[in-house]
């Protein structure tokens, strides 16, 4: 690298960050691409980069980015929760969450108390995966029966992608802001998968020999969000909680949510039984969720690696 | 951030079942619910009334708690309690942010509001009611209640 180009490389990094601030997520991805031009030994230009794109939904480039700069530092939290969101708005849930748990994974670890407040969110971005794994599963088990249900079914998506598409259009046609639209979508989504629910419930009470309502027990939900729990612990008491929505709750109010007595993070400890029968729950539940076949991996091999570091 | 996904919950929840004297008037965001209580023993400061809830939810709900409050309407009073101010502002403990815990959620509060009413014998404000409501302009998330009587 000729002399200067480190230095040149911060100053456009800095330029970067400064059109990130402001919202400008197309000016931030071109400074950085200029820094990494400068500098392609620096991995935080590259998760830069990323989160731009990941502003600007460029979900390839978000993930050609992540393993570029993982490949750099492989204990990498924010690559890996870029790099697993991205995979799953392509729709590849497996890769997905296998980059969300590395990010988990070096989240904890981390001392730091800023990197954990991330804990929480990388939490959920989890179950999002684990959730959308059972959706592909479960459609492809109602699509094996070929009946009424299936044909109700697809209606619903059909309508819900128009709706969709809808939303992208007034986007791009600037009627309609980004983080309005948005807002819009995600209302949609909820709509729609709450319908597709209880059209599944429906069905399932007319033929509860074929289907049941999968219903998760009570001992494997969190007190706290209500979501099956993927990292419990366990306090003095002996009440398990989800690690980082309880950790969130300490750092504001050191006490145990239950007793209001004097409660610790230091004092809390893996639930690992408990861990188990959540994943084993999720695993083997023969209702709603259909078991994971063999061969059923995704088969794009631009991440397959990543199953390794 | 965890709101949105617990209100979510709680919300499919309690349009299954809610215990009596419970109603879910309306939830149609995740930001202000609105829910009426009733009094069902014999207490008479509150026998035949139906007193109106609202529902105010942050981001962070349930790690930090709802601000909570009586509504006065054309149909609807704010309950005689010496811990309830004429402005419909409540002062108890489990609403205040000392006392909160993310494992409450909007039925329990609703349940400990109405063991509240129960238990109270006396007709009465607040001390210092009249000028707390007129010169309050804090939320109520932001007053510090100072809980010196814990006998009501």
């Amino acid at each position: 690298m000729p002399p200067g180009n480190e230095y040149a490389a911060e100053q456009l990094k800095a330029q970067g960050n400064a059109c990130f601030k402001n919202g400008d997520y197309e000016g931030a991805e071109g400074y950085y691409s200029q820094a990494i031009q400068k500098n392609s030994s620096n991995p935080l230009l590259f998760t830069n980069r990323a989160m731009a794109r990941n502003k600007l939904e460029k979900w390839e480039g978000v993930i050609d980015d992540c393993i570029r700069s993982i490949e750099q530092l492989p204990e990498n939290m924010k690559a890996f929760h870029l790099l697993s969101q991205a995979q799953l708005a392509v729709n590849h849930p497996n890769e997905a969450l296998s980059s969300a748990l590395k990010a988990y994974e070096y989240c904890t670890k981390s001392t730091q108390q800023t990197t954990f407040s991330n804990a929480a969110l990388i939490s959920q971005h989890v179950l999002k995966c684990k959730k959308r794994k059972w959706e592909i599963r479960e459609r492809e088990r109602i699509r094996r029966r070929g009946d009424l249900l299936s044909d109700l079914e697809e209606m619903l998506e059909r309508d819900h992608k128009k709706d969709l598409d809808d939303v992208d259009a007034r986007m791009e046609s600037g009627s309609t802001s980004r983080t309005e639209g948005h807002e819009e979508k995600e209302e949609r989504r909820l709509e729609f998968e709450k319908k597709r629910d209880d059209l599944r419930t429906a069905f399932a009470i007319s033929d509860p020999d074929h289907q049941q309502k999968r219903e998760v027990p009570d001992y494997l939900v969190d007190g706290i969000t209500f979501e099956i729990m993927h990292d419990p612990v366990v306090t003095n008491n002996g009440r398990s909680y989800e690690r980082a929505t309880l950790i969130e709750h300490l750092k504001r109010s050191p006490t145990d949510p239950l007793t209001r007595e004097p409660l610790k993070i230091s004092e809390l400890r893996p639930n690992l039984a408990l861990k188990e029968a959540c994943q084993e729950f999720i695993e083997s539940n023969s209702g709603w969720i259909y078991d994971c076949e063999d061969g059923e991996v995704d088969s794009d091999s631009r991440w397959a690696h990543l199953s390794h570091v | 951030m965890f709101a949105s996904r617990r209100l979510g919950k709680e919300l499919t929840k309690m349009q299954g079942q809610l215990p009596p004297g419970i109603t879910l008037v309306e939830a149609d965001n995740l930001e202000n619910w609105l829910l009426d209580i009733q009094v069902l023993d014999a207490n008479p400061i509150y026998a035949g009334e139906t007193y109106r809830l609202k529902f105010t939810f942050s981001q962070n709900y349930p790690i930090e708690a709802p601000e909570v409050v009586f509504v006065k309407d054309d149909t609807h009073s704010i309950p005689w309690h010496p811990h309830i101010y004429t402005n419909g502002i409540i002062c108890l403990d489990l609403l205040d942010r000392s006392g909160w815990s993310p494992v409450h959620n909007v039925e329990s509060v609703c349940v400990s509001l109405q063991s509240m009413l129960t238990s109270n014998t006396r007709k009465e404000r607040p001390e210092g009611d009249e000028n707390f409501v007129r010169y309050n302009t804090q939320r109520p998330r932001d007053i510090n209640f100072v809980f010196h009587d814990n006998k009501v």
